[in-house]
């Protein structure tokens, strides 16, 4: 399967982005005397989900530090709304891969945090908290502590923290890869039907190509040392996307598009090392 | 067959908890009569034994002034005034050291300011610094209050720093991301997650706050269980002064005994955390 085959069977119905919110432009990163990617330029659309792939060291993490402000590029620019990154804009919101909870907050304090620090009232809290821990399904556990939490759990906390602030800019940081096979896969399925239902702009860093695949419109694979985008693979999946998504022809071509694109480079860095 | 039908299974007829209550009570017993044997064998009379601290236990306890505990008035007064003088020092000092423990570990100039200081100074017996704190406060209580928190105030501080230093790097960008304002980060991310590191310099604390107290008393001749020691001991009212001396050993362990208690009761994640 060659990029060009792929790109001719894609489907019509490609999702409307509604324009871009982020727009990154050159952007470059360097650590000491190691540059980590270079040449990255991207846009996520308003309503759209953005998956990032590449081998470990890629800098995908990196790249989404970057875009929260959390982390100053080298070169290049990352704009939100028209407006640079310098430090952690309003409205953006990162679900992190280990969790990030406070383990001395409860599970609801541990929602509210993000709220209470944008300074939101007691009403609000009173009735924004409740609302986002049924929505990622932990009623009952306003509570608990995250020690009382499987890892799943933990994450789904961690994900009503971020959807809180109702961002317009959702940045996933590998959210499932330390949550176990199954537990990932319903996480998936869920944050699918929450994020359809009220799409914002999504930016999806992954280890896993299905997920990269099941959760973006578009696969953005990183390549390279330093990396650069070697491709973006416009997924063409219509949504709202289910577990039988993953079972279309359109779902397996584009996972096994995905994947030869990273297999092709794992050989080549295989090869430099013999 | 009969026999082996007869033999049965040795029981175990107490607790382990049991077991571990009578274990522990052997063990000072034994301890305790070894002293009693060593001392009736090998020394003169008037050296302290545990029989003879036994006799006068209750007559110190209370509070009766007698021509032996004349010299220091009555017991419970001093183990008031000691007390008092450690949780006063202990409440300074620590409440000091988790606010510049917080600051060397959040603001670079201050960590360099300061780390090479305090790092010394914890090190060097507070006790050394005694006799600067005559020179300034004079024989006072004052002198006793600043030497308790000097010896409260460095371990929190040191621990604190570290444990904010080692503040895991997440929380940091959950705080970030969510512009947390930097009183939040301090007391209300790097505090609570430096707590492990703070509850040991406040063991630390507490032990070096009981021992500049007493120590205190004893040298600036400043009332409390100290100087009730030295007294009694220069009377040669031994017997009397282990009654402080035991005493001062259950106010360390009901000191510690609360920290692990009010730990377990109002921070119940903290050891299940693993750290």
């Amino acid at each position: 399967m060659t990029p060009a085959s792929l790109a001719s069977e894609r489907p019509a119905a490609v999702t409307d982005t509604g324009g871009a919110r982020i727009q990154i432009e050159g952007l470059a990163m360097q650590f000491g005397e190691l540059r980590v990617f270079q040449g990255i330029d991207l846009e996520v659309g308003r309503r759209e989900c953005v998956s990032i792939v590449g081998p470990s060291g890629c800098g995908k993490t990196t790249l989404l530090r970057n875009i929260d402000g959390l982390l100053r590029p080298a070169e290049g620019v990352v704009r939100i709304n028209g407006a640079p990154v310098t430090s952690p804009p309003k409205g953006v919101a990162v679900v992190f891969q280990m969790f990030g909870l406070f383990p001395w907050k409860t599970v609801y304090e541990n929602v509210a945090y993000g709220l209470r620090m944008a300074g939101a009232s007691k009403e609000q809290i009173r009735e924004k908290v409740p609302y986002y821990i049924e929505l990622v399904g932990l009623n009952g556990f306003d509570k608990a502590y995250p020690y009382q939490l499987s890892g799943g759990m933990q994450q789904r906390t961690g994900l009503a923290r971020a959807l809180a602030v109702e961002p317009e800019v959702l940045l996933m940081d590998e959210p499932f890869a330390s949550i176990d096979a199954q537990t990932r896969e319903i996480l998936q399925f869920e944050l699918l039907r929450i994020w359809e239902s009220r799409p914002t702009s999504m930016v999806f860093v992954t280890h896993s190509i299905d997920e990269a695949v099941l959760m973006g419109d578009r696969v953005v694979v990183l390549h390279g040392r330093p990396s650069s985008v070697q491709e973006v693979i416009d997924v063409g999946l219509p949504r709202p996307r289910t577990r039988d998504t993953l079972a279309t022809p359109r779902f397996a071509e584009v996972r096994e598009h995905v994947w030869s694109e990273l297999m092709q480079e794992a050989r080549q860095a295989e090869r430099e090392l013999q | 067959m009969t026999a082996v039908a007869l033999r049965l299974p040795r029981t175990r007829t107490l607790s382990p908890r049991v077991e571990v209550v009578l274990l522990r009570v052997a063990a000072g017993v034994v301890l305790l009569g070894l002293w009693e044997g060593l001392v009736t064998w090998l020394s003169p009379y008037y050296v302290t034994r545990p029989s003879a601290v036994a006799k006068v236990f209750w007559e110190v306890v209370s509070n009766r002034p007698t021509p032996l505990t004349q010299l220091s008035g009555s017991f419970w007064f001093d183990v008031q005034t000691t007390i008092v003088a450690v949780f006063e020092g202990l409440a300074i000092g620590v409440v000091a050291g988790v606010i510049v423990g917080l600051a060397m570990g959040r603001l670079r100039d201050v960590e360099w300011a300061l780390k090479y200081y305090i790092g010394a100074l914890f090190a060097m017996p507070t006790i050394a610094i005694l006799p600067l704190m005559t020179l300034w406060f004079g024989y006072t209580n004052t002198a006793r209050l600043w030497i308790i928190i000097l010896g409260a105030f460095l371990p929190v501080a040191l621990n604190v720093y570290d444990g904010v230093r080692k503040l895991p790097v997440t929380y940091l960008e959950v705080a970030r991301t969510y512009h947390a304002r930097w009183w939040n980060v301090w007391f209300g991310i790097a505090l609570p997650a430096s707590l492990p590191y703070l509850l040991a310099g406040l063991r630390l604390a507490a032990g070096r706050a009981l021992v500049a107290a007493v120590v205190a008393e004893y040298l600036l001749a400043i009332k409390g269980l100290g100087f009730f020691i030295r007294s009694d001991t220069q009377s040669l009212h031994e017997n009397q002064a282990m009654v402080a001396v035991v005493m001062l050993a259950l106010i360390g362990v009901a000191i510690n005994a609360s920290i692990d208690l009010a730990t377990k009761r109002f921070l119940p994640w903290y050891r299940r955390e693993g750290r």
